[in-house]
């Protein structure tokens, strides 16, 4: 779907490279995650790969065509949600959507559903001036979806949420993947993250510095130790145990037997563990 | 199909934002004001009046309506929609060439019982607000607020509006003509006096002419400092 290829950029005001030497693809009904923190050249790739940035060099291939040649017909199947809401403030909710759907071929669709999964159809004759900063930021969300894009590129896409909310466009992320659409995501949150992408890329000073499944990173990167949390003469007792062989650990199978069990945890990385021990930087 | 919807899209935003309120009050003014003068003055008043409404009053709403989109994120959205940065412009100048249609008839009818050539005055109308409205675009694409876009105007209307006295003068002052806002009104000033055919197809031909480069031109500075924000 996405293919990158030595991929530079420098910004007409700047001598640094915003991207340098970058490389990665994205296949067909991926949730693709790009980390990083702020300033690391997230939304630039981003813009890149969207065609708000020209003069690149290297190549960007998306639909199997090379960007800079692509015309305005590429935005019928692209979907963008920026990570700040942007909305005509003096219109509905509901006008909101037909007046940019009705730019899209495949627009026009009732908003009706999707205002009612974002639980915003009570409010859809409510200008949007009067909205809060999430009830913005879900309109947002539906409204980059709303013309059924293959391709869509989320920013941050819970920011601003609160966690039902937040659950309610991870689910719809997470089903748009089901139906085969490729998933461009950037955040610095990793919770949102883990839970989401296929693959994730950690991006720092433009460079691509470690890219896989967020399973298998934690998994390379975390310690293989299983630590228990029991009941010892009436006080909270820690200990761990190495994950190989277990079944033949006597400490740990009398353990099991004789005392009340607390709490049982692997020792895998998070992902903002292996982002700081790769990079050295903090994600915020 | 999607030059209409933005044309809708632009007419639904200028009156939910109030622009039209602010349209009325304005003509009702110009009407009242024109309503005091005595006949005689009202033939050289009627005409600099009706050619300030699309010209003047055009260049501050485009660039109030560009800079309220700014403002709240929309041409974002728009720039990676389908909407070409051609259609977006095209949009703009219709949309407000209506309008400044609508105000400039209902001055000019409800201020003098003569007759008017209506062909030349529409004609006329239009394509002022053509070019005040693309050269608002191109003064607007470089601004981030409101007071860079006035401060950037001033230039803009003295280069445009002081040549406009020229027509009071000496015939020897025709070349500045070549200023289109100068053509604009030469052609508004044929529609309620005499103008020759010739005069008045040549005008009409060379602010065509204008509006099309401007055009052009504010296609490419708005992808240079907008889109592409180069």
């Amino acid at each position: 779907m996405i293919q990158i290829e030595n991929l530079e950029f420098t910004y007409s005001n700047s001598n640094k490279k915003a991207i340098n030497n970058m490389d990665f693809s994205i296949k067909k009904g991926e949730i693709f995650g790009f980390l990083g923190p702020s300033g690391a050249g997230k939304t630039t790739t981003q813009r890149l790969i969207i065609g708000l940035l020209r003069n690149y060099k290297g190549s960007i291939k998306v639909f199997g065509k090379e960007r800079k040649s692509w015309g305005k017909e590429f935005y019928e199947n692209i979907g963008v949600a920026f990570d700040f809401p942007n909305l005509y403030l003096k219109l509905s909710a509901e006008e909101n959507l037909k007046l940019i759907g009705a730019y899209y071929k495949s627009g026009r669709r009732d908003p009706a559903p999707l205002l009612e999964r974002v639980g915003l159809l009570a409010e859809k004759d409510v200008r949007t001036e009067n909205f809060s900063k999430g009830m913005k930021m879900r309109l947002n969300f539906i409204r980059s979806i709303m013309h059924n894009p293959e391709l869509m590129f989320f920013d941050e896409p819970t920011s601003g949420l609160d966690p039902v909310n937040a659950h309610i466009i991870k689910e719809i992320i997470l089903e748009q993947k089901s139906a085969g659409k490729t998933i461009f995501l950037t955040t610095h949150n990793m919770t949102v993250a883990e839970q989401l992408c296929d693959r994730v890329a950690f991006i720092v000073d433009g460079k691509i510095v470690v890219t896989g499944s967020p399973k298998d990173l934690m998994l390379e990167h975390g310690k293989k130790i299983l630590k228990i949390e029991y009941l010892k003469e009436e006080k909270i007792t820690s200990e761990e145990f190495e994950m190989n062989s277990m079944g033949q650990n006597e400490n740990f199978l009398e353990l099991l037997r004789n005392y009340e069990i607390k709490t049982i945890h692997s020792c895998e990385a998070t992902l903002e563990e292996i982002f700081i021990k790769l990079t050295g930087k903090n994600l915020l | 199909m999607r030059l209409l919807n933005a044309i809708i899209s632009d007419i639904r935003f200028q009156s939910k934002q109030g622009f039209y309120l602010v349209y009325v009050i304005i003509t009702v003014m110009y009407l009242i004001i024109l309503s005091l003068l005595p006949e005689s003055f009202l033939r050289i008043a009627l005409p600099l009046v009706v050619f300030s409404d699309p010209s003047v009053l055009g260049l501050f709403f485009i660039g109030g309506i560009i800079m309220l989109e700014k403002g709240q994120g929309v041409i974002q959205v728009l720039v990676v929609s389908p909407l070409t940065t051609g259609e977006y412009i095209i949009a703009k100048v219709i949309s407000l060439s209506v309008v400044a249609v609508a105000a400039a008839s209902a001055i000019t009818i409800l201020s003098s019982s003569e007759t008017i050539n209506w062909f030349l005055f529409l004609t006329s109308v239009v394509l002022t607000s053509g070019i005040f409205t693309l050269f608002g675009v191109v003064i607007n694409a470089g601004c981030n607020n409101v007071n860079q876009y006035i401060l950037k105007t001033i230039p803009y209307m003295l280069l445009l509006v002081l040549p406009c006295f020229s027509i009071l003068g000496s015939p020897l002052l025709y070349p500045l003509t070549l200023v289109p806002s100068v053509a604009a009104l030469r052609l508004m000033l044929g529609a309620f006096t005499q103008i020759t055919w010739y005069e008045s197809a040549g005008l009409t031909l060379y602010l065509l002419l204008a509006n099309y480069l401007l055009y052009r031109y504010a296609v490419k500075i708005f992808e240079n400092k907008i889109v592409f924000q180069d």
